[in-house]
Formats: C-alpha cells, structure tokens, sequence
C-alpha cells in the first residue's frame, strides 16, 4: 500500500517535471564551450590559456595589446614616459576609474598589485607558485609620486618592460578585496575589467556579468558563462544543437566541418606562435651541426601543414612567428631535398663513426596545444620523413607535463615542441628557447643550444631601448641561429574558433587573447 | 550480532587505512611532478623548490604517508589542490560525490527493476523466445562499452541534452544539498526538476546498460534453481497462480545473490563511472580523481582513494547486513 502510494507520488512528480515548460533562454548571455576549466581567478598565479581567457575580462592592465595587434596602448595609465637612461618609468593613471567593489584605481593599488605579483615573501600572495613572476625580476622598487602618479625603477634597462606590464599577470587588483578575503581573493576577484565576477562553480560553471561602469564602455554581453567541455566532439554537438553560442580549442578537421553550417561561422586568425622539433644537441649524433642540417632538410613542411593541421598553418623559417615585429624575412628556408639530407648524414656518419640507419627516439606530448592540434599525426609524419633519410625514429608520447619537463631535463633526442607568445616581443623567443641562460631543468632551451655570440646579442636586445637598433641585434642573431640549426621551426599555426553566426565582433588575437567586450549578438539590440 | 557488527567495522577501517596507504605510496613513486601542472611552460626552479620543500614532499614518503594520516584523522581535511589554486579538495567532493551518488540511483533506479524483471521473464518463459530476448539483450549490454553506448544514445535522442547537470544559462540556481532532483524540488523550481531531470537521463540510461545486464542474468540463474525447488512445486500444487508462486514465494528465496550483485554494483558506480562522466561531461567524482591522477595532483588522487574505500567498504557492509535479513541460515549461524 505504502509503495503503491510512493509510487504514485514519483509518477506524479515526474509528470509535473515534464509537463512545465523549460525555463525561458535569457536573450544577451553568451555560453562559452571551451575545453578545460580556470584554474584560478587570480592573475598572479595563472598559467594555462584558459585560465588565461577568464582573466582577460575581469581585469584591466596599466598599458595594453591593441585589439588585432600586438601594438602598446594606454589602459588604466593614459600616458607615460621613459628616463634618459632607461631605468625610471613614470605612468599617469586614468582619472575616476573604480574596482568592481567601488575601491577607487590609484598609485598605491597598482603598487599593491605588480609587488604581490614580484616580490618574495610577499604577504598578499596567498598561493605562492607564481609563473610569470621571474618576468618582473627587473623591477628594483614601485614608488608613489602623487595619487594618479606611479613610478617604476628598474635594475637595469629593458626593451620589454612596457610589454610584460601589458601581459595578464601584472592585472591590477582591487587591494580592498585582497586584503579582505585573503586566498578567498582567488574565487571572488576584484578588477576593473569589463566584465565583473558573478559565480564560479569549479567545473561546471563560471559567470561573469557586464561591469556597466567601464572606463571604455559597458560591454555588449549582459552575461558570460564559461562551461569546460573536455570532450571536443561534445562540445561540437552542443555547439549545433545551441546548447553553447562558440566553441574553441577544435580539431582541424571538424573545424572544416563545421564552417559549412550556414548558422554558423568560423573565424580565423594567425598566431603568433611557433611548432618546432628541437635536437638534444649535447649529446652525439645530434651534437653534429651536419646531422641537424639533414633533419631539416628531410621534412616536407608544405606536406606536414596538409597531414597535421589541415592546411590552416604557415611554414615557419624561425623561432620567430612571420607576423611578429623582429622577424627576420630575409633568411631563405632550406629546400625539402631527401637525396642532398642523405649526403650530408653520410658524411656525417663517416667522420664520427656511426652506422647508418640511426635509431632515435622522438618525444611527443600526447595532448593537444595550440600550436599543435594533433601531435600524435605529425609525430608520425616525422618518422616516415626521417626513414626516408636513414633516421629510424622511435615515438615515445607522454602527457604534457611530463613531456616538458623530460625535454627541459636534456633527456630526450629528438622532441616536438612549440611555444607561443607572452608579451609579443622576439626575446620571449630568442632568449627564452633557445639562450644558454635557460640551459636547466626548468628552463625552455630544451635543445641546450650553446652559442656565446648569440647569448651576447640576446643580451645586448633585452637592454637596448632604441626598436631600430634591435631589429639589427635581433637578425644578427637569427642568421646565427638558423645556420647552427640547434631547432627546426615547423610551422605558426592560424587558429580557429566556431561560434553562432548571430555573433558579431568576436575578434581573435595573434598572442590568442580573447578579449569580449566588443563581441555582441546582432539580434540584441 | 552487535559483535559482528563491531568486527565488520573494524574490517571496513583497516581496509580502507591499507588502500590509501598503498594509493598514497603509489601516487609517489610514478615519476611525476604535481608542480608541473601549475607552472606549465612556464617552470622557475626556484619557487618549485620552495614549495616542494614548503609541502614537504622532499621528505620520505612514510613520513609523508604519517603526516596524512595524522592530518586526516586529527581534522578530518583533506587539504588544497595542487594543479588549482586553493581549490579545497572536501568542498569540491561535496558537490561531486553527489553528484555521483544522483546518477548512480537513477541509473540503479532503472537497472535493478527492469533487470529482475527481464531475469524473470526469462527464467519463467525458459529457452522460449522472452528467455532468448532478455538474455540477447543482457549479453549486449554488458559488452557494449559504455562511451559507445552513450555516443550512440547522444546520436538517436538528438532532442535530449547531451552534457552538464542543468543548461549553463541557469545561474539563479542554488543547491542546498547538490542532489540536483531533491534540491529543485526543495526549492519548488518544478520548471528546474523537469530540465535536470531530462540533463540525467541519457548519462542514467548509459550507465545502468551493464548493471541492468549482470542483474538480469543473475536473476535468472538464481529464479532457476529456485523454481525447480520443492516448495515451489507445492505451492503450484496448492493452487497459488503463477504471478504469486514466482512473486511470492520463488523472489524472496532468490533474493540473496540479486541483492549481491547489486550493492557491488553501487558499489562500482558510486565509485566513478569515469566513462559516462565524461562522455556526457557529468562533474562526478570518478572524472575528477582521474583528472587528478593525469595532472599527479597527490592531495586529490588521495582524498578520492579514501571516499572511494569508503563507499566501497559502506556498501559491502550494507549487503552484508541486508544478506543477515533476508537468509535467516546466515542470521542463525
């Protein structure tokens, strides 16, 4: 009896639930499918693109990158200048501008912020694994001249200051906020971005609503919802059957698909980043500058575009991506010739002794990046090149993290790898990948490519402050390094996103910042 | 029975101190290091030392392992992420456990009514075509691997939602208890219970396919030894109809190794359907220990070992007591 009546009581719940209709589709919020979840909602300790993404919205930094460059522009400081020697920064702050907690914007909170983000110790950095920090290690102290004034000294001149001031790490955050929630700071931020924080259920659901005080501007959106979809064929279905408005982080193939459903649409935009195939170069056969050469020189990289990324990429000739400043365009890529790549490994193997076919090993990531959509595929297309040659190849895939950190350890031969771009500057290239200063366990001149001519004009570019002088340092080094071929840059990626068609303004970025104040649905008014 | 009850619990607290022990030191020794994931491309020897040193994982791993267990008994916290900025691990278990827990009963909720029911027919109608059918049926269900299966549900119901607990425009929604079903209707949201109602059900339906299947089978052997049974016989005999002969009187008897099989599979669902939370993005557990696991985030890998013991452990003493119920042989021996 009593089950009869449960039974009945479901049934009728059941019923009511289906019966009411589904809770009407609120008109001016976007859904954003994106593949993994923020991992913090504090710019000093974010890492990943995505947690990235969020970041980039919620906060305002002193100068900023241009919408489709990667050009400086005033943001919470309108103008500033430069020292005679280089080493004193001065920045007005925009008059009027509030945090989203209505803490007004002044000297002492943008010093609050860049000290949390650099200094050691520093009381306000309640997680204390800070990425981006060894970035900001040439800032020597941050002063107040007046309210709206700060000054910046520096331990000696750099070329890249403004831009890392311009980079998401050095986001200015409300110290009200800080100081009151402490760690609680990373899962209830305060900015003066465009949009504010609403709600974050870790996994599920991240919220952001229009700041309508914004010094640009209220944005378009009324809402933002980010949802971490891990599956990239679910995130497609959702994304045609409108359970999410764009979806990023997509397969090439699928990309293609999806470009022709006429309700929605796929943008494209270059990137500046770089995928390479970096040689152990201390270690024999590869510490012979002749075997290197011959690698470059079996790699078809027009083929490798059409197997690994489905035409949407460039060959790259450097370490530099094409459309960033520094780019040296005169350097002519070796040509993909087998019979001469055959040669010169033979000659190699002649004068060191060792017999050809070479077995070694390739070191792949077996998760995707965004300069590399499908590592597994080009991994595989570099073994069949190499046979061609004489080189048998062994792939040994592993998750990321564990691929990066054996490259930076040295222990590996043969490895895919790529990075893309910080602050838009070519020493976040050069120096970064490829000078013998990054040479460790943690450092990310995997090849550990040794050159003291090169180191000294790597140097010499961080300090100098005149653009035309470094241009000149920057190709110097180039040549170099394209002749010793401690790297092979294989390709710049252009990246992808799809997204309904009724959204308009979505802009993609060449350092991949997204960026939604502009973005908006054409149907809202 | 209360000293049985009492040796039982004690079973279930060494069980689960051996399995995180042994997950904890094995969380160690794979090469891995759980700072990877934080710093990504973007590595500083410096502060990676600090940290490491800061957590004391440089320490020796028994050290470490005592450190836990003092720690976990003493406060009951499990402590922060490693891979997520101060992301505390038992928030992050409240609300996924739940909703781990909610898909399992909607999918038990299916799986054991329908899968007695299939079991009975077939051992009712033996080697007749109901037998041939609900067998055919159960074999593919448990050799259908689930994320085919959920695929194939995502491609024919094109019309039902394919991912989340509730659409991500909901954002007014707050959960008292993070079982979706119960706190809609809590909050008399009946336009929010119908919708994640409708987000269970395809994840439900793929989940029960192999717990429904095994059930079925099992049902059936059981219902066949028992129909050929004396009193079975008699009771046709005194004139009972059929319906009452197998509800009444072969059911009951047949129970036992039915209510085996089905605690251990809750058992094995709550503890992650790792497959089906990802094919249809279901925030549960079983994702979220197995994300850990990828990014070597030890302080998750451990809390979830320890739930998951847990569960395990509560449900086989669950059986076991409803075993003591039903088997009055065992309740007397």
């Amino acid at each position: 009896m009593l089950t009869r009546r449960l039974a009945l009581i479901i049934a009728g719940l059941l019923l009511v639930g289906c019966a009411s209709r589904a809770p009407s589709k609120p008109g001016n919020t976007l859904i954003y499918g994106r593949g993994e979840d923020s991992k913090t909602l504090d710019p000093i300790n974010a890492e990943t693109g995505e947690t990235v993404k969020v970041l980039l919205n919620l906060y305002d930094t002193l100068v900023a990158f241009a919408d489709e460059t990667m050009e400086i522009e005033p943001s919470l400081a309108t103008t500033w200048e430069t020292s005679e020697d280089g080493l004193t920064w001065t920045f007005d702050l925009r008059a009027g501008v509030r945090f989203h907690d209505g803490t007004p914007v002044d000297a002492d909170a943008v010093i609050f912020s860049i000290d949390r983000l650099r200094q050691d110790n520093n009381p306000h950095a309640s997680d204390p694994a800070r990425p981006y920090k060894p970035s900001y290690r040439v800032i020597d102290e941050i002063t107040a001249a007046d309210p709206l004034t700060v000054v910046f000294k520096l331990r000696e001149p750099s070329a890249v200051f403004l831009n890392n001031l311009a980079m998401f790490p050095a986001g200015i955050v409300s110290p009200t906020a800080v100081k009151k929630l402490g760690k609680g700071f990373s899962t209830n931020p305060v900015g003066t971005g465009p949009f504010r924080f609403e709600r974050w259920i870790r996994s599920q659901q991240l919220v952001l609503a229009a700041n309508d005080d914004h010094w640009r501007g209220r944005p378009h959106f009324d809402r933002v919802v980010f949802v971490p979809v891990a599956e990239s064929a679910t995130r497609i279905q959702q994304l045609v059957r409108g359970e999410i408005h764009i979806a990023d982080n997509l397969p090439p193939a699928a990309l293609d698909e999806l470009a022709k459903n006429p309700s929605l649409t796929v943008p494209e935009e270059i990137s500046m980043n770089v995928a390479y195939l970096a040689m152990q170069t201390e270690k024999p056969p590869l510490d012979d500058v002749r075997v290197r050469q011959a690698i470059a020189l079996a790699i078809d990289k027009k083929a490798l575009i059409r197997v690994g990324y489905a035409g949407h990429a460039e060959a790259a000739v450097n370490l530099l991506p094409k459309a960033m400043w520094g780019h040296h365009d005169g350097i002519k890529d070796r040509p993909f010739d087998p019979e001469a790549s055959r040669k010169l490994l033979q000659a190699a193997a002649n004068d060191n002794g060792f017999q050809l076919p070479l077995t070694l090993g390739l070191a792949v990531m077996s998760e995707p990046r965004p300069y590399m959509e499908q590592p597994l595929q080009i991994a595989a297309f570099v073994k069949d090149s190499l046979a061609a040659v004489g080189i048998n190849l062994t792939i040994e895939p592993k998750p990321s993290d564990l691929h990066f950190a054996r490259m930076m350890r040295g222990d590996f031969q043969i490895g895919l790898t790529g990075w893309t771009t910080d602050n838009g500057d070519p020493d976040n290239f050069l120096y970064s990948l490829l000078d013998l200063d990054n040479i460790g366990d943690s450092g990310n001149n995997v090849s550990r490519y040794r050159n003291e001519e090169v180191h000294d004009l790597l140097l010499a570019g961080q300090r100098e402050l005149d653009q035309d002088r470094r241009l000149v340092i920057y190709h110097q080094a180039q040549g170099l390094i394209f002749a010793d071929a401690p790297v092979i840059p294989l390709v710049s990626t252009k990246q992808r996103a799809a997204h309904t068609s009724r959204m308009k303004d979505y802009r993609l970025h060449p350092a991949m910042l997204i960026r939604l104040r502009q973005a908006r649905f054409e149907d809202v008014p | 029975m209360s000293g049985y009850l009492l040796r039982r619990l004690f079973h279930a607290a060494v069980t689960m101190v051996v399995a995180v022990s042994l997950i904890f030191i094995a969380m160690r020794l794979v090469p891995g290091n759980p700072l990877l994931a934080r710093f990504g491309q973007h590595p500083d020897a410096e502060q990676m030392q600090r940290i490491i040193h800061e957590q004391g994982w440089d320490q020796p791993i028994l050290s470490q392992l005592g450190r836990f267990l003092h720690q976990l008994a003493t406060t009951g916290d499990f402590g922060e992420s490693i891979s997520r900025s101060h992301e505390k691990v038992s928030d992050e278990l409240a609300r996924r456990v739940p909703a781990t827990i909610e898909l399992t009963v909607v999918a038990m909720m299916l799986a054991i009514p329908l899968g007695v029911a299939a079991g009975i027919a077939a051992a009712v109608w033996r080697n007749r075509w109901p037998d041939r059918l609900c067998m055919a049926g159960a074999m593919l269900g448990v050799s259908v691997p689930v994320f085919f299966l959920g695929i194939c549900l995502r491609a024919v119901f094109t019309g039902m939602p394919i991912g989340f607990r509730l659409p991500a425009f909901v954002i007014d929604f707050e959960p008292i208890t993070e079982f979706y079903l119960l706190d809609t209707l809590l909050q008399k949201r009946f336009d929010l219970f119908g919708t994640a109602f409708k987000h269970i059900c395809l994840p439900a339906l793929a989940l029960s396919s192999i717990p429904m299947s095994i059930i079925a089978r099992i049902t059936r052997s059981s219902m066949l030894e028992v129909l050929g049974a004396d009193f079975v016989r008699t009771g046709r005999a005194k004139g009972a109809s059929t319906w009452r002969v197998v509800m009444r009187h072969a059911l009951p008897n047949a129970a036992a190794p039915i209510v085996n099989i089905a605690g251990f599979q809750i058992g094995v669902l709550l503890s992650g359907a790792v497959l089906t939370e990802t094919v249809f993005d279901w925030p549960g557990m079983g994702k979220y220990v197995v994300d850990a696991v990828r990014e070597s985030d030890y302080v998750i890998v451990q809390a979830g070992a320890f739930v998951i013991a847990a569960i395990f452990v509560s449900a086989n003493l669950v059986v076991d007591l409803l075993y003591l119920w039903l088997d009055p042989r065992v309740r007397h021996s």
